[in-house]
C-alpha cells in the first residue's frame, strides 16, 4: 500500500530522516514511536506531501505522492490542529469535510451518531467554536475528520496525548475495530508504548532519523521497547 | 513604583517580540508613511488659518471650537473601532501580590501615553500659533492647545469605558454612527446647533480664567466612569480582554451549495471573513473607501490617471483589501487544505471566483457615481474589466510569495501582522502602473485610446482566464512546500 525508498530529508544540512526502504502492506497497522526528534512527524508529513524530500519518493498503491493528488480521496490523517479549520462549529467542519469527499447529509449524519460515544456527548450538536473546545476535543474533532470519508489508509499523530483516560480506552477500541472490520491501513505515532502495543501489529523505533527496529507486535514487545527506551 | 515596573515589562514586551526584529523593513516603510503623514498634518495645521479665514462666521479660532464638538465626537467613533482595549498579561500578575488597583490604574491610563493620541497636536499647535496667538495672545493659544489634549484623553477614556461596557460589536458602532447622523442632520435642518453650542462652550473655555476646569473636569469624569465600571465588574476575567465565547455568525450561506466543492471552498472563505475581526474590519473600511470617489470626482485638480486610479481602487477596493493577503489568510488550517481532498484547481479557482464576486458587487455598489458623467462611467467599466482581468490573476500569482502566517486569532482592527514588505512590492505595480499608463498614453495619445487599451487587457485576461490560472496552479504547485512551512511558524 505504502512504499518508501530512499527517503531522505534534511534541514540546514542535518539529515533529520533517512529511510533507504520501507513497506506498508494494506491493512497493517504501523506503529511509530521514538523520542522528540526522531522524524515522527517530518515522516508523516513526507508521506502527506507537506514537505519536500531531499532525496527517495514515497509511493501510495504506487503511484507518487509527491506533488499529485490521486491519493488524497482515500487518505485521511490528523497530525495536529492545523488540519482544524477552527473559526467553524464541529458541526459545520464535519460537513464541510463529508462534502469533500461526496458524501451525503445523511452518510455525514449517521457517521457523526456512530462516533458519539467517542465524542462522549460533547461534541455533536454544539453551536461552539472549535477554536473555543479543549486540546483534548479538538483532538477527537480532528481525527473523527479524517475518518469521515471512510480511507483506506489513516495517519495520526500522537492520537492519544491530550485525551483523558476514558477517551483513550474508546479511541483503542475504535482503531482496533477499524482495523478488523474494515481492514484499515494506519499509521500511528505514540509515546505511550502501552497504547501503541496494543493497537499496532507492527512496531517502528525510529531514532534521530532511521530506523533501529522493526518489530511485529508479540507477547514480549512492550518489554524490548521498555529496555530500549530505559535510559 | 510597582507602576512603573509595570510599564517598564510592558515595554520590554514589545521590544523583545520576534517581530520587532523580523519585520524591519515593515516599520521602516510604516515609518516612512508616518513622517509622510506627519507632514501633512504640520502643513494642515499651518494653512487651516487661510482656509478658515475665508469662511463667514467668526475668527477661525470661533470656527474651529464650533467644530470642535463633532470633531469629538467623530473621534470617539474612529476610536470604538479602532482603538485597542488595554491589557496586561493579566494571569501572569495575577498569581504575584500585585495589587488590584495598581493593575486597574495601569490598564486605564496606558493608552494615555500612546502616540496616537499626540498625533492631533501636529494640527492644533500651528493652528494655535498662526490662528489664536496672533487674534488673542500666547496664553489663549496655550489654553487651546491645553484644552484641546484635554479632550483628546477625555475621548480616549471615554471610548475604552463605551467598549468595555457596550462590546465592540458591528451593531454598537452602526449605533454610534445613527447618533453622530442625527446630530448632523438636526444641525442641517436648523433644529439643533451642536456647531454653536460648542462654540459657546470652547470659548468658555479659552478665554475664562477658571474655563480649563470644563476639560479637566470631563477627563475625571470619564476616569471615574471607567473606575466604576472595574468597581461593578470585580472579577479580572471580566475585563481581560475579550470574553472567551466568540459569536457564531450564522449567515445563510446554502445557496453556495450549488457549486460543489467550490461553492463550499467560497462559503468557508465567507465565513472566515464573518467570524474574525480583523477581516470584519476590512469589510467595514471597504465601505468607507467607496465613498473616495466623492473626493476625487468633485474635484477638477486630478489629471486623467489620479482619477482612474480612484475608478479602481472604488471599484476593486474589496478585492484590494481581501486579496492582497488570498491564501495567507488559510495559513491556520493551511495543512488542512493539503491533504483534504482539494485538488489544486478547485482551491484557486474557489478563491478567483470570490475575488472576481467581490469586483461585481464593488463595480455595482459603486453605480451611483456614474452620475458625475460619462466620463467616469467609461472609467468605472475599463477599471472593472482591468481589475477582474488582470489584477485578480496578479494576486493570485503573487500570493504564492507571501508565505507569513497570519494569525487571526489575534484580534484587532489595526493589525499589520503578517505583512512583509513583499505585501509592499506586491500592492506597488498594482497602484502606480495604471496612473503611469494613462498619464503616458493620454499625452501621446487620448484618455480614450488609453482607456480602450486597458479594457482590452482585462479582457484578453478573462478571455485566457484558464491559461493564467494554469499558470498559477503551478506556480502554487511549486511554492506549496515553503508556504505551508512558512504557515507553520507561529511567531
Amino acid at each position: 500500500m505504502i512504499q518508501v525508498s530512499n527517503l531522505q530529508k534534511a534541514y540546514n544540512g542535518v539529515t533529520v530522516l533517512d529511510i533507504p526502504e520501507l513497506n506498508i502492506p494494506k491493512g497493517e497497522s504501523f506503529g511509530l514511536v521514538g523520542n522528540n526528534g526522531a522524524g515522527k512527524t517530518t515522516f508523516f508529513r513526507l508521506i502527506l506531501d507537506l514537505i519536500e524530500a531531499n532525496a527517495g519518493e514515497v509511493l501510495i498503491e504506487g503511484k507518487k505522492v509527491a506533488r499529485s493528488e490521486s491519493w488524497k480521496p482515500f487518505t485521511g490523517s490528523f497530525l495536529d490542529e492545523g488540519f482544524l479549520i477552527d473559526f467553524l462549529t464541529p458541526g459545520e467542519y464535519f460537513k464541510f469535510v463529508g462534502k469533500l469527499y461526496n458524501k451525503s447529509d445523511g452518510d455525514i449524519a449517521l457517521f457523526l451518531e456512530s462516533m458519539e460515544e467517542f465524542f462522549n456527548g460533547e461534541i455533536n450538536g454544539s453551536k461552539k467554536l472549535i477554536r473555543d473546545f479543549s486540546k483534548g476535543n479538538q483532538k477527537k474533532i480532528g481525527i473523527a475528520a479524517a475518518l469521515i470519508s471512510e480511507p483506506q489508509i489513516l495517519i495520526l499523530d500522537e492520537p492519544f496525548t491530550a485525551l483523558d483516560p476514558s477517551s483513550q480506552i474508546r479511541l483503542k477500541r475504535l482503531l482496533n475495530d477499524l482495523q478488523t472490520n474494515r481492514n484499515m491501513t494506519m499509521l500511528i505515532s505514540s509515546h505511550d508504548l502501552n497504547h501503541v502495543t496494543e493497537v499496532c501489529n507492527r512496531i517502528v523505533v525510529l531514532e534521530k532519523g532511521l530506523v533501529v527496529k522493526d518489530i511485529a507486535t508479540g507477547e514480549d514487545t512492550l518489554k524490548e521497547l521498555e529496555t530500549y527506551f530505559a535510559v | 513604583m510597582l507602576l512603573f515596573d509595570l510599564v517598564k515589562q510592558e515595554w520590554l514586551k514589545s521590544v523583545r517580540s520576534s517581530g520587532f526584529y523580523k519585520n524591519l523593513t515593515v516599520r521602516i516603510f510604516l515609518g516612512v508613511f508616518a513622517l509622510y503623514m506627519g507632514g501633512i498634518l504640520l502643513f494642515m495645521g499651518y494653512s487651516l488659518n487661510k482656509v478658515l479665514e475665508e469662511v463667514p462666521g467668526g475668527t477661525p479660532m470661533e470656527l474651529f471650537n464650533g467644530a470642535m464638538l463633532y470633531l469629538l465626537l467623530t473621534g470617539l467613533a474612529l476610536r470604538f473601532v479602532m482603538q485597542q482595549l488595554n491589557t496586561v498579561n493579566l494571569s501572569s500578575y495575577q498569581v504575584l501580590p500585585v495589587n488590584r488597583s495598581v493593575l486597574i490604574h495601569f490598564l486605564l491610563l496606558k493608552p494615555l501615553f500612546s502616540p496616537a493620541n499626540y498625533l492631533l497636536l501636529l494640527v492644533v499647535v500651528p493652528f494655535a500659533v498662526r490662528s489664536v496667538a496672533a487674534y488673542y495672545s500666547g496664553g489663549v493659544a496655550l489654553r487651546f492647545v491645553v484644552a484641546f489634549e484635554l479632550m483628546v484623553w477625555c475621548n480616549s477614556l471615554l471610548a475604552s469605558f463605551l467598549k468595555r461596557r457596550f462590546g465592540s460589536g458591528f451593531l454598537s458602532f452602526i449605533l454610534v454612527l445613527v447618533a453622530i447622523a442625527a446630530v448632523f442632520v438636526l444641525e442641517y435642518l436648523h433644529l439643533f446647533s451642536l456647531f454653536a453650542v460648542s462654540k459657546a462652550l470652547f470659548l468658555f473655555v479659552v478665554l475664562h480664567p477658571a474655563g480649563l476646569l470644563v476639560p479637566v473636569a470631563a477627563v475625571v469624569v470619564a476616569f471615574l466612569l471607567n473606575r466604576w465600571f472595574f468597581a461593578q465588574n470585580f472579577y479580572p476575567e471580566r475585563f481581560n480582554s475579550k470574553l472567551k465565547t466568540s459569536h457564531t455568525a450564522t449567515a445563510d450561506l446554502s445557496f453556495l451549495n450549488r457549486f460543489g466543492i467550490i461553492g463550499e471552498l467560497i462559503s468557508l472563505q465567507l465565513k472566515l471573513i464573518l467570524r474574525h475581526k480583523r477581516t470584519r474590519t476590512l469589510l467595514f473600511l471597504s465601505v468607507l473607501f467607496l465613498l473616495y470617489g466623492l473626493l476625487f470626482y468633485t474635484s477638477n485638480h486630478y489629471g486623467d490617471g489620479m482619477v482612474f486610479f480612484c475608478a479602481m481602487f472604488v471599484t476593486g477596493i474589496l478585492m484590494f483589501l481581501y486579496g492582497q493577503w488570498v491564501i495567507s489568510w488559510d495559513s491556520s488550517h493551511f495543512d488542512g487544505i493539503l491533504t483534504k481532498n482539494i485538488p489544486t484547481r478547485t482551491y484557486i479557482l474557489a478563491n478567483y471566483y470570490l475575488l472576481l464576486a467581490f469586483n461585481g458587487i464593488c463595480f455595482i455598489l459603486t453605480t451611483p457615481y456614474f452620475l458625475f458623467g460619462t466620463k467616469i462611467i467609461y472609467m468605472h467599466l475599463t477599471a472593472f474589466l482591468f481589475n477582474s482581468g488582470c489584477n485578480i490573476v496578479f494576486f493570485l500569482f503573487c500570493a504564492t510569495f507571501n508565505s507569513k502566517r497570519i494569525d487571526l486569532s489575534q484580534s484587532s482592527a489595526m493589525n499589520y501582522q503578517g505583512t512583509t514588505y513583499k505585501s509592499f512590492l506586491i500592492v506597488l505595480p498594482i497602484m502606480f502602473f495604471p496612473i503611469l499608463w494613462v498619464n503616458v498614453l493620454a499625452w501621446l495619445t487620448s484618455l480614450t485610446v488609453a482607456l480602450w487599451s486597458l479594457a482590452i487587457m482585462g479582457l484578453a485576461g478573462l478571455l485566457f482566464r484558464k491559461q493564467l490560472i494554469n499558470l498559477c496552479i503551478r506556480q502554487f504547485n511549486n511554492r506549496k512546500y515553503v508556504i505551508a512551512q512558512g504557515f507553520r511558524e507561529r511567531e
